[in-house]
């Protein structure tokens, strides 16, 4: 099962190549199809998920490479389940939103099928070896789709985000290569090594968990790492930047409490202050920077780095709830912020042709419905209570205020400026006299479809938490015992 | 029993003699001789595959069969077989002269066979003359281009000069041991008495100097540039990976049996011959503009990553190696045999060149594009996972400054290999005609670009195979 979630979009990219390019219409129907199967297997996956437990479900594990220990060993949990949920809704309604691309869309498709492989093998992945591989596969498709798809600027965009990630993980896999042979286990088993881990010499633990932070932080991207993200989010094509924002950076975040925290508990309790500040600054920091934008789709991608910023400040604190509350943090701001992308970078884009705050203005007249989409997106995204985001935030804050009284209370003030934001983009874009007396078409067929999907699971999640929740509970408790625990 | 095990070798001596023959016999018909050749490789490429297990010291231990050897040979062979391949629309286009074009690179690729196959510095000297005249000569093949003319005279002349300080180089040792082999020298070493230690030092930084020459590793790669840009495509593919892979299995050879204990006191400084050498090829294949040049600076880089192998001097170290020079020969390959290709329309010399390749040829520029990220050592490459054990023997052995510095080097090399991606990908090309690769490139380019998927997907068998070679007899 696991394995079919990885080899068919693959399987899918290599077939799309082989497909007439003089009919992009059947690229982009086979592609969407191709994408719709893995998000079936997983809806299937619901069949047989133990909810209560937080071991590995659905393990597959294949010698893979014997002489050093790798194995091709997939499994799913709580923490991994919402993520595969999380990554083919978005891959789906990312393809449907670029049915715009006009030209090259043979190869567009291809590379959009194959980093959907790359997403679900990182969050399948449970050999360090094979997420390395899947790590890594990420760039390419991605460095392509920017590159050649993007804005302006895309060339920059594309090269500074390989590069940058690059060297992450390069620095990364100095990390895992120490680990495994730190541990002495002749294994890149992600559990054994957890396991065996508390046999690492403390300061040796010290320096591969740093390895293993910069690796991921740059992903996610954690203050001060975050710098190639505004430029790859808002040169990237829509499509692009839908995935990059929902899923890519959850990659990151996913690490650290796939591999990061429970390898050594210790370490990243004794760094929490610091990882705790280091979110901090990126909420503040994100949403300051945010409201300093003309640009719509520039303020999108600075309110992910301060979003991001909640999940490390829950992590560092470590609670349950905290956790718990990061998490969910990550997938609600995976589903708000495609929406946000989508509508900025196309619905918007399309028909005002800028993406500048001062060029438009009373879109509420000219297209009613999908200016009121993006109030709802907006605020969404600011946390009002009743839609998804408010309840990772919320978690977050109260779980961490035992441990780290002084940053929530400074957190808490951010959301004002965070509101604030939002606020101001939504007076000037979507209210006020209209720019132009250009009729717009209103929004399409097409772009509900990808709109609807996301605006009604950001509602049911705002309303009904431990849908969500009972799922990630176990693995997270488990985790925090083991935080708690050391 | 000992012709069996020494067959390649006479076939390899019989096939460049009658290449020879054939070339002044059949002047018209290039691709006669390169069949004859790639047969003569594929026969020789045979036995030393049936051989492959067997041990056993040769002619009063002048040579010497072993795994360690028969792997080398199979890297050479391979390598021989692809550009025999891939270069005969080349040879006949730039009027090369064919017979002493397949003959000296036969008869090259001789001494590469006496250099892994021996452990007497004797022979291994005459191995490597062997494949060093043989490469002036084949450097100066484009009788009428200048500059592989020059390419040709100063190769000749660094290679003089480095035959001379290698000589030295054996002439102390032997002063020291009483004896040119590689076993007797350890014994005599290892009974020396600390005064005697500077001329040991000295005899083995002669020798390393000599074979850094031939590698190109930082200090001694002053001509390799000019020889790789300059000489005739094929013959830098030949250089930039046969001849440095025989210098290494001689380096391997040489300080891990002969001289064990300069390379553990050597380790610091070997590593840091290491690292220079890989960050000066990378910074410096940056700047350039012309395809080939930049190759060569990218092969310094790359003999900078094998040298963090020698550098670690232990067995994971010495697995690391040879598995990255067969790796390193299928991507170096396959890189130049698409600059043949595109110098079949008098392109490729230029970076350029590639501009809009993946409009003429999305399959061409796929492949190129897997050859540049296994260069860039991005998985699921074999470039990744030869590094990877690279990476693993530096951690291993302590040096984890060497592991971080050839990871971080890995991320400096992106922006030139990059450079033809996004030139392929992101340019637009003079012109969009469709590029179809003739039949013998297509083969050449599938063997190199899917052994490299292939060795990096599936590395279980070859790493089994490279784990169990040992050095020492």
């Amino acid at each position: 099962m696991l394995t079919a979630l990885v080899v068919i979009p693959l399987v899918g990219a290599l077939i799309t190549l082989a497909l007439p390019k003089e009919k992009p219409d059947l690229i982009k129907r086979f592609s969407l199809v191709v994408s719709v199967i893995p998000l079936i297997l997983v809806a299937l996956m619901l069949g047989g998920f133990q909810f209560g437990s937080a071991e590995m479900q659905y393990v597959v594990d294949v010698d893979w490479i014997p002489t050093i220990g790798a194995s091709f060993k997939l499994g799913v949990d709580g923490l991994s389940y919402p993520m595969l949920w999380l990554t083919g809704i978005v891959s789906v309604l990312a393809i449907v939103a670029s049915w715009t691309i006009d030209h090259r869309e043979k190869e567009f498709f291809a590379w959009m099928l194959a980093l959907q492989t790359a997403m679900y093998g990182v969050f399948l992945a449970l050999d360090y070896l094979l997420f390395f591989v899947f790590w890594e596969l990420l760039l390419v498709p991605m460095y392509f789709i920017i590159g050649i798809w993007g804005g302006e600027r895309r060339e920059y965009a594309a090269i500074k985000f390989f590069i940058y990630t690059l060297a992450g993980s390069a620095i990364l896999l100095v990390g895992i290569l120490a680990v495994y042979l730190a541990t002495g286990a002749e294994t890149f088993d992600i559990v054994a090594i957890m396991q065996a881990a508390h046999t690492v010499d403390p300061r040796v633990a010290f320096w591969i968990f740093l390895a293993f932070f910069i690796g991921f932080a740059v992903k996610v991207p954690v203050w001060p790492f975050h710098t190639w993200l505004p430029d790859a989010h808002v040169e990237a094509p829509t499509g692009g930047s839908m995935i990059l924002a929902g899923v890519l950076l959850k990659t990151g975040a996913y690490a650290f409490f796939r591999i990061a925290y429970p390898t050594f508990p210790q370490v990243a309790a004794d760094l929490s202050l610091l990882i705790g500040v280091l979110g901090l600054i990126g909420i503040i920091y994100g949403a300051l920077a945010a409201m300093a934008q003309q640009d719509v789709k520039k303020l999108v991608a600075y309110s992910s780095v301060s979003h991001m910023g909640f999940v490390m400040l829950g992590l560092a604190a470590g609670s349950e709830m905290a956790m718990n509350g990061a998490m969910y943090v990550m997938v609600s701001h995976g589903l708000i912020s495609p929406l946000m992308f989508f509508l900025v970078g196309s619905v918007f884009y399309d028909r005002t042709h800028t993406r500048m705050m001062g060029e438009m203005s009373g879109l509420f007249t000219k297209m009613p419905v999908a200016a009121t989409v993006m109030a709802f997106a907006a605020f969404a995204n600011l946390g009002l209570p009743g839609l998804s985001g408010f309840v990772g935030e919320f978690f977050t804050l109260v779980g961490s205020f035992e441990s780290l009284r002084a940053l929530v209370i400074i957190a808490a003030l951010g959301l004002a400026v965070t509101a604030g934001y939002h606020l101001w983009m939504m007076r000037r874009v979507l209210m006020g006299t209209p720019h132009t007396d250009a009729p717009y078409v209103d929004i399409t067929g097409r772009e509900l479809v990808v709109g609807v999907p996301l605006m009604a699971l950001i509602l049911v999640l705002g309303v009904y938490p431990s849908l969500l929740l009972s799922v990630m509970n176990p693995s997270v408790v488990t985790l925090a015992t083991r935080l708690g625990g050391m | 029993m000992e012709f069996r095990l020494i067959a390649p070798e006479l076939i390899l001596a019989g096939l460049g003699l009658s290449l020879v023959t054939l070339g002044a016999v059949v002047k018209k018909n290039s691709r006669a001789l390169a069949v004859v050749g790639v047969v003569g490789s594929l026969a020789a490429l045979a036995v030393v595959l049936a051989n492959f297990g067997l041990t056993q010291d040769l002619f009063s231990n002048q040579l010497r069969h072993d795994a360690y050897a028969s792997f080398f040979k199979v890297v050479f062979l391979v390598i021989l077989i692809l550009l025999f391949t891939g270069s005969a629309q080349y040879v006949r286009d730039r009027r090369m002269p064919a017979g002493e074009f397949y003959a000296l690179t036969t008869l090259a690729t001789l001494g590469g066979f006496l250099m892994a196959g021996s452990l007497d510095l004797i022979t291994i000297f005459l191995g490597l003359e062997l494949l060093s005249i043989a490469s002036y000569a084949l450097a100066g093949l484009l009788k009428g281009d200048p500059r592989s003319q020059e390419a040709s005279i100063k190769f000749f002349l660094v290679g003089a000069l480095t035959t001379a300080v290698i000589l030295f180089g054996i002439s102390l040792l032997y002063g020291l041991a009483g004896t040119t082999s590689l076993t007797g020298i350890a014994a005599a070493v290892a009974g020396l008495s600390s005064a005697e230690f500077p001329l040991l030092a000295a005899a083995g930084l002669f020798l390393l100097a000599g074979l850094g020459v031939k590698i190109a590793a930082v200090p001694f790669h002053m001509w390799a540039p000019d020889t790789y840009d300059g000489a005739p495509t094929p013959v830098s593919a030949f250089l930039i990976t046969a001849s440095e892979a025989a210098a290494f299995a001689v380096l391997l050879r040489l300080f891990a049996v002969a001289l064990p204990s300069l390379a553990e006191r050597w380790q610091l400084i070997l590593g840091l011959m290491a690292l220079v050498t890989m960050t000066y090829g990378n910074v410096t294949a940056i700047l350039q503009t012309r395809t080939k040049r930049m190759l060569a600076y990218s092969a310094i880089a790359q003999a900078g990553y094998v040298l963090v192998g020698l550098a670690v001097a232990s067995p994971s170290g010495v697995s690391a190696v040879l598995y990255y020079v067969l790796v390193y020969a299928l991507m170096t390959v396959g890189a130049f045999t698409v600059v043949l290709l595109l110098a079949g329309e008098s392109l490729g010399e230029e970076i350029a060149d590639f501009n809009g390749l993946s409009r003429r040829s999305p399959l061409v520029a796929l492949m190129v594009t897997i050859l540049m990220l296994s260069l860039i050592g991005i998985p699921p490459t074999a470039g990744f996972f030869g590094k990877l054990l690279l990476y693993r023997a530096a951690v291993d052995s302590g040096m984890v400054w060497l592991g971080l510095a050839t990871v971080l080097n890995g991320v400096v090399s992106v922006p030139y290999y990059y450079r033809i991606v996004r030139n392929m990908y992101l340019e637009q090309g003079t012109t969009t005609a469709a590029l179809t690769p003739t039949v013998p490139i297509a083969i050449v380019l599938i063997l190199a670009v899917g052994g490299t998927l292939l060795l990096g997907i599936v590395p279980e068998p070859l790493a089994r195979v490279v784990a169990a070679i040992s050095l020492t007899p």
